[in-house]
């Protein structure tokens, strides 16, 4: 790039350097070709020579006169006055697609992967039935209102506050109807009202990470009014950890709440419900 | 292919039309605009306003110079394509659903909405081509649908019969003239309203859609069902593509339903059927709401649709649409290029 000796004036740079640029060159070639060399300055301030060799042929192309004509029309309503051509708040246009027909087309390949995928998945998780040992969920057994879970005793012979191994909703511990529960040998539990009641509290387990608490809260104060509900939470993910507790101010309405709501689909998990036990 | 879309309207589209030529495309929505637009860039013409409510319906005569709509506001209007001038208003007693000019654009007929105290309705207007002309306020015809609500209607080949679906599956016929009606059958399931009838380019035959699932292609004459395209999702349209012995049918999920279903599940795509096997041949995807309405190019070379989602998307085809051929078909091609 050649500079003008004695130049003061640093705004009058670039205006000197496109004045520099030569002129665009048109040459007619012998065969009808055309070369057009062009000049630009590029981003980093070099200099860029184009040389570009068009050939021009003509298309002729029969137009239905009416059709011809149309387009020439003046433009009308809310496009009024607006410039020829598409205008890009009302016309865009969208990404490709590829639309090949084909014989025996089946609901297209991708599509079925996926639910076949699905299918595929939940058909290699075993799913055990805690009642019968079928290849079915709990809640779906037909032995479900005769027969007590297996390996479990029957709930009445199980006091609630029993001393529970294992994590929660490990299949273990299983809901004891409320009012068995007083029975059992447990009957300080009605009395013990001292620090919170825990006897109206629900143990909600297996809840999808994804719910929130306003969600357990309205389909739990169906069955009665609901003075608490704690969702645990990740405190990194924010994420819900897949348990949680809700009070009730009746127990009964906590007892029917339990007996509902255990094995309600929410989300994609079946829900596990049962009363808390108390903190040994 | 590549769709352009068009953004123009703000509501749910309720019908887009090609016009004879090919070149414009009319869109109505339910947000009481009719658009124009060029078919070959999306290019928007003009907007014609006046109606006062959610529009339905749109056709366009076969000189492209005369526009009719109907809408929610109980009036059917007409409109200088060119301009955007309204020229006439037709007000009725209820909702206009449906307008079609005949072929030769001489007669133009709108189907009312049943409502308290007013039969649904099928009205026939004698039409001046001429835009500059006074447009007469008399009904050639009046026929009165009693048994159940007429959805859709239209003339057949030579303005010789009035076709109409009807709300519990039906097909009725027509006599144009005189407003006799000659015969009338059960085409689809029963109480499944039929959704869009669309004549083929000669007008002998025609297609029905349904909310039962199913598309029929019925003849005009005998209302004999020709062949029926079943699919797994209700149908709100129907068009017979020219060039290509195929059909496309355009639905999915009820629109109340649309906010809570993904647009796979919701199945909101075009899907192509052979016109003459009855096989599903591709689908087309792209709009995130229903098809309220496939048109097809006249000439064959693309089609458009107008979704709840509020777009328009115009579709030109490439060759592998032209291309593509049942073995029998390329038999039967070869055999006639030896002869």
């Amino acid at each position: 790039m050649s500079r003008v000796a004695g130049r003061t004036d640093w705004a009058e740079e670039e205006d000197e350097d496109s004045l520099q640029l030569p002129q665009q060159q048109i040459i007619k070639n012998k065969d009808g070709t055309e070369t057009i060399i062009t000049y630009s300055i590029r981003e980093d301030g070099k200099k860029v020579k184009t040389t570009r060799r068009i050939k021009k042929t003509v298309i002729k192309q029969i137009v239905n006169p009416r059709v011809a004509e149309r387009k020439h029309w003046e433009k009308f309503g809310s496009d009024k006055g607006k410039p020829p051509g598409p205008q890009t708040d009302t016309t865009s246009v969208a990404e490709n697609i590829v639309f090949r027909p084909v014989s025996n087309w089946k609901a297209s390949t991708e599509d079925k992967n996926e639910t076949e995928k699905k299918k595929a998945s939940l058909k290699e998780a075993k799913i055990k039935c805690r009642i019968c040992s079928g290849d079915h969920f709990t809640t779906k057994c037909p032995f479900k209102d005769t027969m007590a879970p297996e390996g479990e005793a029957t709930p009445a012979d199980m006091p609630d506050d029993a001393p529970q191994v294992g994590a929660a909703g490990a299949g273990s511990g299983s809901y004891v109807p409320p009012h068995l529960r007083g029975r059992g040998g447990a009957g300080e539990k009605m009395g013990g009202k001292f620090d919170r009641d825990d006897s109206a509290t629900l143990r909600v387990t297996n809840v999808s990470e994804f719910a929130e608490e306003q969600d357990l809260r309205d389909m739990f104060s169906r069955y009665g009014h609901v003075t608490r509900v704690f969702l645990a939470k990740d405190r990194e993910t924010g994420r819900a950890k897949g348990f949680a507790f809700v009070s009730y101010a009746d127990r009964t309405d906590a007892a029917r709440a339990c007996e509902k709501m255990d094995g309600y689909g929410f989300g994609h998990l079946i829900l596990r419900v049962e009363f808390a036990k108390k903190p040994n | 292919m590549r769709p352009i879309l068009l953004s123009g309207h703000e509501r749910a589209l309720t019908q887009v039309k090609y016009n004879p030529d090919g070149d414009i495309i009319f869109s109505v929505s339910k947000d009481h605009v009719v658009c124009a637009w060029f078919s070959h860039n999306g290019e928007r013409l003009g907007t014609y306003h006046g109606h006062q409510g959610a529009l339905w319906t749109v056709d366009v005569d076969p000189t492209s110079s005369l526009l009719a709509t109907g809408g929610a506001d109980n009036t059917m209007r007409l409109w200088e394509v060119k301009t955007g001038k309204l020229l006439k208003t037709w007000e009725f007693a209820t909702s206009i659903k449906r307008v079609e000019f005949s072929s030769d654009g001489k007669l133009l007929l709108g189907v009312t909405e049943k409502r308290s105290g007013h039969l649904s309705t099928i009205v026939v207007y004698e039409i001046n081509p001429d835009p500059a002309a006074e447009q007469t306020d008399e009904q050639a015809l009046r026929i009165v649908c009693d048994e159940s609500k007429a959805t859709v209607a239209g003339f057949s080949y030579l303005s010789h019969y009035i076709i109409s679906g009807h709300e519990d599956g039906s097909v009725s016929q027509w006599d144009a003239k005189t407003g006799e009606l000659l015969f009338s059958t059960q085409v689809h399931e029963d109480d499944m309203q039929i959704t869009d009838l669309q004549w083929a380019p000669d007008r002998t035959y025609f297609i029905t859609a349904s909310k039962d699932k199913t598309a029929k292609l019925v003849a005009a004459d005998s209302l004999d069902v020709l062949k029926s395209y079943p699919t797994d999702t209700p149908l709100n349209s129907a068009a017979i593509t020219p060039v290509k012995d195929y059909v496309i049918l355009g639905g999915g999920q009820a629109a109340m339903d649309v906010t809570t279903t993904s647009a796979r599940q919701g199945k909101f795509e075009a899907r192509f059927y052979h016109k003459i096997f009855m096989e599903e041949i591709g689908r087309v995807r792209g709009h995130f709401g229903p098809l309220n309405y496939v048109a097809v190019h006249p000439q064959g070379l693309g089609y458009c649709s107008g979704g709840e989602d509020g777009y328009v998307r115009v579709h030109h085809f490439d060759k592998p649409y032209f291309d593509f051929m049942y073995e029998v078909e390329r038999e039967q091609a070869q055999a006639q290029a030896n002869l």
